[in-house]
């Protein structure tokens, strides 16, 4: 039996769970990815935001694995739960963004380059990376 | 990571050997620094990620190319660990079971080449993940659904050929497959089935060869590389009706495994039923020092305090019926009936009918995700996670004696009891689930001694596991020990008729060439 599979337990309702102290807001529906563009990954100049989706996206949309968990540790954090998702984050640097997908982190592997080339790398971090802080400029 | 070479191959060797891999793939795609080296590592290892560490990994797009690359690599005497996606986690993630292998990462290789909405289809390579083949059924809207297993971050082929499992009528992974393409370790190429015959349209449709039947020889195997497969598919259906029940007491599980065994051999139950104790239910609602602050295992009497907080039984019971709603209808009542027998309280229902949407992470609805692996969470830190999982005959005498047996060593181990049962059918699979922390020496020590524990007293009841850590892999193959383990002596005579070099995954699942059989003890524990 896939040993993955205690999140079955979510899918009843349980009314005393949402006083749960890691409760997770409601789940949102299934988020399709985008398909992987084509074209040579590793040249430079791939879509960044549909590889942000096609590859990252397993657990970084809504609903997804490393979104409810960056959503607990933002709440924990008294910061808004959307910045769970990282398309929403205001404080990512090219370089953190490619050292955890790399070296992995917590509960996330590292990733191959055949997960994610460099050069798709190279563009995902920039994207969410590139996004102004509140008040102008990066954060 | 600090590179390993293979087996007596020397550094001037190995290079050629990888200079020659880039000639096939290019040298892009051919991953050998240090980096890449802890990439392709195993993310949830109880202990150093280095103790099963590959050299590099080569990526290949096509058949051709992988031909090529078994070709080069038993000119150069370089073994290579096939994986598909890379995701096993839990059982070693990519890393190879003998240091130094080569891992050949056929994730590149993701086309799906067919869907057939008419006979209920796809044929897929392996770096098709369950997350791309449901995407394509969405936009294609083809009337099909999957079997998912807890982790569709993973490959669908993979998944089959490792024994995944899943929770819809299709659930037992490797029963779907039909006709495979396997490219064998002298760099041949073998089409099993219907396929063996050029051009045959029924290579995806019967499941059995003219001859001895050789598609799950390639499961669990290092007999070969799949580089393609045919995979049955479930017809989308035109309703679900789920009921669950919360069971209160441990105990229970006794009569719930009778009353669900016969409904489901005689077909009035068609998914795989999943039976999660209770921290199936909490685990995914905080972290453990949320409900419990101390290292020690959680005290029965905290666990019946939060089983009254949270209202919840026990075990926890979902039976999820497909097709037409009369037929739906008719099952729920034979099903209710059967449960009523035992436990007053009603069945919670709730239907689905084609053009709702799907609830989200329902794997019952062959909806892929990664969520499940929240998990890993639990114990705080780099969590990561075991399983011991033996396979027990349906009845409650033998799931109880398992359940008792497991519980006792967990509890003699000061770990806390998270199990499952699932019924597949006149068998139940038992997953004990062993959270810990990666970096918490001491735990992980524990649980390896733990899991040591398991094996040797469920084998001693006579009971094997279905799927197991590279670690462990040759602790369990010693467990199936038939007429001086005939099992593994006819394994390994076909490995070497097959293998000559042993190139193709020494040591998966126990079973070791002979170029490498004296490196068995390196690596288990």
């Amino acid at each position: 039996m896939s040993r993955f599979l205690i999140a079955l337990a979510l899918l009843a309702p349980i009314p005393a769970m949402a006083a749960a102290p890691g409760g997770v807001p409601e789940l949102p529906p299934y988020q399709m990815r985008a398909a992987q563009p084509a074209g040579d990954r590793l040249q430079p100049g791939r879509d960044p935001k549909a590889v942000f989706e096609h590859s990252c996206g397993y657990c970084h949309l809504a609903g997804g694995m490393g979104s409810n968990l960056l959503t607990k540790q933002m709440m924990m954090m008294k910061r808004p739960p959307s910045d769970g998702l990282l398309a929403n984050r205001r404080d990512l640097t090219a370089d953190y963004v490619k050292a955890v997908v790399r070296g992995g982190k917590g509960a996330m592997p590292a990733q191959t380059r055949v997960d994610l080339t460099d050069a798709e790398l190279n563009a995902v971090a920039a994207y969410l990376a590139q996004k102004p802080g509140p008040k102008g400029g990066k954060k | 990571m600090k590179l390993t070479l293979p087996p007596r191959v020397g550094p001037q060797s190995f290079d050629a050997a990888l200079k020659a891999f880039a000639g096939v793939v290019g040298a892009g795609w051919v991953m050998s620094s240090d980096a890449d080296r802890d990439a392709y590592a195993d993310a949830y290892a109880p202990g150093s990620p280095e103790r099963w560490p590959a050299s590099a990994a080569v990526a290949p797009a096509s058949v051709e190319e992988v031909r090529a690359i078994v070709r080069i690599a038993n000119e150069y005497k370089v073994p290579l660990w096939p994986v598909a996606r890379g995701k096993n986690l839990g059982y070693g993630t990519a890393a190879p079971r003998m240091a130094g292998s080569v891992v050949l990462d056929l994730g590149r290789m993701n086309r799906i080449l067919e869907l057939d909405p008419k006979l209920a289809y796809a044929v897929v390579e392996p770096g098709v993940g369950f997350f791309d083949l449901h995407d394509e059924v969405e936009r294609q809207k083809a009337p099909l659904w999957l079997s998912v297993p807890g982790n569709g971050w993973g490959s669908v082929i993979g998944n089959a050929l490792e024994h995944g499992i899943g929770y819809t009528p299709y659930g037992l992974h490797a029963r779907n497959l039909c006709g495979i393409e396997a490219v064998l370790p002298d760099g041949d190429l073998l089409r099993t089935g219907m396929g063996a015959m050029k051009d045959n349209p029924a290579w995806h449709l019967f499941p059995m060869n003219y001859g001895p039947t050789w598609d799950l020889a390639f499961s669990q195997s290092n007999l070969g590389v799949v580089t393609k497969a045919g995979l049955w598919m479930q017809p989308a259906p035109e309703t679900s009706l789920e009921l669950t029940w919360d069971i209160p007491e441990e105990e229970d599980i006794g009569w719930v495994i009778d009353t669900v065994t016969p409904l489901k051999i005689a077909g009035v139950i068609d998914q795989n039923v999943f039976i999660p104790s209770w921290l199936g239910k909490i685990v995914v609602l905080g972290t453990r020092k949320d409900f419990w602050d101390k290292p020690t295992a959680m005290p029965e009497w905290r666990v019946k305090e939060l089983l009254k907080q949270y209202q919840l039984g026990y075990w926890r019971v979902s039976i999820r019926l497909y097709g037409d709603e009369s037929v739906n209808k008719a099952k729920a009542e034979v099903i209710k009936a059967a449960f009523k027998r035992h436990l007053a309280a009603p069945a919670m229902e709730v239907w689905w009918r084609q053009g709702d949407p799907k609830p989200p992470l329902d794997l019952a609805l062959g909806t892929p995700s990664a969520v499940p692996l929240q998990m890993s969470d639990w114990v705080g830190g780099r969590g990561a996670h075991l399983g011991f999982s033996p396979v027990v005959p349906a009845t409650s005498e033998h799931v109880m004696g398992q359940l008792k047996r497991s519980r006792k060593i967990i509890a003699d181990h000061d770990v806390d009891f998270y199990a499952s049962f699932t019924i597949g059918g006149r068998f139940a699979n038992n997953v004990n689930m062993l959270m810990y922390d990666r970096d918490n020496a001491a735990q992980v020590d524990n649980m390896k001694k733990l899991f040591n524990a398991l094996i040797t007293e469920t084998a001693k009841a006579g009971y094997g596991e279905y799927r197991t850590h590279l670690g462990w892999m040759d602790r369990v193959m010693d467990t199936f020990d038939f007429n001086d383990h005939a099992l593994r002596r006819f394994g390994e005579k076909v490995k070497d008729a097959l293998d000559p070099n042993g190139i193709i995954a020494p040591g998966k699942q126990g079973i070791w060439p002979s170029a490498y059989r004296a490196l068995q003890k390196e690596g288990a524990e």
